[in-house]
């Protein structure tokens, strides 16, 4: 009996756990189709928002004529990567340029 | 415990998509800058590391950049034309060397983008996550904006001056315009810089850039090709909503009352240690703690240090002139008598007796952060 519960948990985990996992590769797809366009990934990345934040960033943004098909799964990415409970990451360096000219 | 797992995992897999995405474009190069800060790469965001401020006016090769449509093409210099429309009595076209013929006035001037600081505020808010490095000083020259729009004759019933650069909005993004008080516009301080000191990197807005001494960054837009006097303040995304302040302070993650936003004119007072760096490990011995300080259109009266996480202050000398519109550099001579960690702490003053708080005011676009500046540095027995 009891195997039998862990192992229905089990299941029940890899599903809820794969179904996740979908939604978040479907969102990542989405960010690459709707915001890369207009902007590097690196202004979404550095953003550690709460999800009516991010609700309102993605309003903002379809208000400035990007076109999010998959909206839902494209908000569940950016939650689950860049929520406000996520630590920070450490900004990136740019390489020297100072020798070329700009 | 199931759900702890679920979300463990979760974290995982968010964890190790990020690290892909942060790795996917690194080697970032933008010529004519040393290694910066990167916020964003299109358009570029770049914010100067703390270590560059060493000097009072600030390397071009150093200054930070603010974008937030993508920059024009190179502006070639022969061809370029500066409208003068609007309530106007005689709307010209000028050239550079048109603007070069005006007599030329050298303003040296901090320029600091309204969200430096936006990643200091608790609860988070959307924009740059900028730190301490959105800001820079430098010396600015050009003719007087009052001068350049004498050529086309202001309407006096004129009180603001539309001004927009040849950058574009991609998609429906608004155009980057701004408008501002024609008082402030007629300011002697007020110009066209047509160089940065003695620069004119297209980076930066040249060939031809506004400069509003005292003003934050929002207002010195940069590529002018257009300038309009208005009877009234004009009414783009970038004047409303954007760029606007509280009127009335909100309490932190609270949203804002449109009714009750303010366009942004003039900066606060505020100080930020450049050395030593946060975290530093230190040997015992004679130390300089430095750092500059601005206040908008005031000029700095004085900054004080704490090294004992603000329990006693010392004021700290300032090399530099004490100027309206320009940073001072500021600098303490510091022994401390034992090892251990300390909080050091900078806090300045205006002409205006204004103090820099402990504790900013959090508004939803993270805009105008001075909080007193603070570090923690080890130090440790020779």
């Amino acid at each position: 009996m009891r195997l039998v519960v862990i192992l229905s948990l089990a299941t029940a985990l890899s599903l809820a756990f794969a179904a996740d996992q979908a939604t978040l590769e479907r969102g990542q797809k989405e960010e690459g189709r709707a915001c890369l366009p207009c902007h590097s990934l690196r202004l979404i990345h550095s953003q550690r928002l709460s999800r009516a934040a991010w609700n309102k960033e993605l309003d903002k943004m379809t208000g400035w004529g990007t076109k999010i098909q998959d909206r839902d799964a494209l908000l569940e990415y950016l939650v689950a990567n860049f929520g406000d409970d996520k630590p920070v990451a450490p900004p990136a360096m740019t390489v020297d340029g100072s020798a070329k000219k700009q | 415990m199931t759900p702890n797992r679920r979300e463990l995992f979760g974290t995982m897999l968010a964890f190790a998509a990020a690290s892909r995405l942060r790795g996917a474009d690194d080697g970032v190069v933008i010529p004519g800058k040393r290694p910066m800060i990167l916020h964003n790469d299109r358009p570029e965001d770049l914010e100067t590391p703390l270590q560059y401020f060493d000097t009072y006016l600030t390397r071009v090769d150093s200054f930070f950049v603010r974008q937030h449509i993508p920059r024009p093409a190179p502006i070639d210099r022969a061809a370029y034309r500066l409208k003068i429309t609007g309530m106007v009595s005689k709307p010209v076209e000028l050239s550079l060397d048109d603007l070069r013929k005006l007599p030329q006035f050298t303003v040296t001037a901090t320029l600091e983008c309204t969200g430096n600081g936006r990643g200091f505020y608790t609860p988070k808010v959307p924009g740059i996550q900028w730190g301490r490095g959105a800001v820079g000083n430098a010396d600015w020259r050009g003719p007087k904006m009052g001068d350049v729009l004498k050529l086309a004759g202001v309407d006096p019933k004129a009180t603001y001056l539309e001004i927009d650069g040849a950058d574009q909005g991609v998609a429906s993004t608004p155009d980057f315009v701004r408008s501002m008080p024609m008082q402030k516009v007629m300011h002697p301080a007020t110009l066209l810089a047509l160089s940065m000191n003695g620069e004119t990197p297209d980076i930066h807005g040249f060939p031809a850039r506004l400069i509003v001494p005292g003003w934050d960054g929002t207002s010195w837009v940069k590529w002018v090709t257009r300038l309009t006097p208005t009877a009234e303040m004009s009414k783009g995304f970038f004047m409303n909503p954007g760029y606007r302040f509280p009127k009335y302070a909100l309490p932190p993650g609270a949203p804002a009352k449109p009714a009750e936003l303010e366009v942004i004119e003039g900066m606060p007072v505020k100080s930020t240690i450049t050395a030593p760096a946060d975290q530093a490990k230190l040997a015992m011995g004679a130390l300089t703690i430095r750092g500059f300080a601005w206040a908008g259109e005031n000029s700095i009266e004085r900054v004080e240090v704490s090294t004992d996480g603000g329990s006693k202050w010392r004021e700290a000398s300032m090399p530099s002139p004490k100027l309206p519109f320009a940073w001072r550099l500021w600098q303490l001579d510091w022994r401390p008598s034992a090892p251990g960690y300390y909080t050091i702490l900078s806090r300045a003053t205006d002409s205006a007796g204004r103090v820099q708080p402990f504790v900013p005011v959090w508004n939803p676009s993270g805009y105008l952060w001075n909080g007193i500046d603070r570090v923690g540095v080890t130090v440790e027995a020779a």
